[in-house]
């Protein structure tokens, strides 16, 4: 009878434990990110070069969260790349030079590294190359960080959307919802986990209280609702994500409690 | 994602993200039933009701058995 009221106990303490973790920790500590697709199109036999380059493409992403496939279509004129995400096409590549990077650049690097050290999230700002908006939003946005108790754990990024450098990484950006390619606006993701990013802020979205409600959403008791039905999508990466730091958010709820919250 | 495809005629009338909404109205906040632990009395009762069937069991074959040889003793 002891022992089982003792696994009981036990069982029951681990149930209460994982619902009191927050969300981006969570995440951070549990959910794979999702894979993308990249598929080679081609009409006819794989010339030897390709079929080699092809190959480097496949040990290049053994680290990344990208599946490579090669499919024959005959129909098509030219071999072609496309990138896939959840079976929505969100890139076509015209050949192996324009895949350069795909998985990888500094700016991910950073945001990888941020995430990893245990930060809350980064707030990325996309900019819509209109210097107007573009400051009156990254203004909102500091200011609210600032005066949030998270603000130390929450790091603020900037792109220009026309970076060519991190062309890749904006389309990405731009294809978390079909419509965000023809808004030309100021935009605000909250990138937490394992390279999640959530629908974006837009515009007069970009508000002290929708930037609250963000901030809110990551430090809540992570929730089955949450879990079932995560928001947002994986962006394309090379990382490894094993054994990250300890969450910040822990340390500044212990030390204020008040500011727990479901 | 999930707003694909919710229409919308400008850019005041896009939807917030629902993450935002069920955020903000605290439709996020569902969590499983808590497990309390039911106090189970069902092995005392029955180690008490076997107990119990055997004593009377045996007080009535002790009495049966004392009432059978009275007559002999």
């Amino acid at each position: 009878m002891k022992s089982n009221y003792l696994k009981i106990l036990i069982i029951a303490a681990i149930l209460s434990l994982s619902c009191t973790t927050k969300v981006s920790e969570w995440f951070l500590l549990n959910s794979f990110p999702d894979n993308y697709l990249l598929v080679y199109y081609h009409n006819s036999t794989i010339p030897e070069s390709i079929a080699r380059q092809n190959k480097e493409l496949e040990s290049r992403y053994k680290t990344s969260n990208v599946l490579f496939r090669s499919v024959l279509k005959e129909e098509i004129e030219k071999p072609y790349y496309a990138l896939y995400y959840n079976n929505r096409l969100f890139s076509e590549y015209a050949d192996y030079l324009s895949l350069n990077e795909i998985e990888f650049s500094p700016v991910r690097e950073e945001i990888t590294s941020e995430l990893f050290a245990g930060k809350l999230c980064v707030l990325f700002y996309l900019k819509s190359g209109d210097p107007e908006k573009d400051e009156k939003g990254l203004q909102v946005l500091k200011n609210t960080v600032a005066e949030s108790p998270f603000g130390n754990i929450i790091s603020i990024m900037e792109l220009d959307r026309n970076s060519v450098e991190e062309k890749h990484f904006v389309s990405m950006l731009l294809n978390v919802e079909s419509d965000l390619k023809d808004i030309h606006e100021p935009m605000l993701f909250g990138v937490f986990g394992r390279f999640r990013v959530l629908e974006p802020l837009l515009a007069k979205g970009i508000s002290e209280e929708n930037i609250n409600l963000l901030i809110d959403f990551l430090t809540a008791d992570c929730s089955c609702l949450i879990k079932d039905n995560l928001p947002g999508i994986s962006m394309l990466c090379n990382a490894v994500w094993e054994n990250p730091r300890p969450a910040m958010v822990n340390n500044i709820l212990d030390e204020n409690p008040t500011l727990i919250h479901h | 994602m999930r707003q694909d495809t919710i229409g919308y005629d400008s850019l005041e009338a896009r939807p917030l993200p629902k993450w935002l909404t069920d955020q903000r109205e605290g439709l996020n906040t569902y969590q499983p039933e808590v497990r309390e632990m039911k106090e189970d009395h069902s092995l005392s009762i029955s180690l008490i009701s076997t107990g119990v069937v055997i004593f009377l069991t045996i007080l009535f074959l002790t009495i049966w058995f004392l009432k059978k040889n009275k007559k002999r003793m």
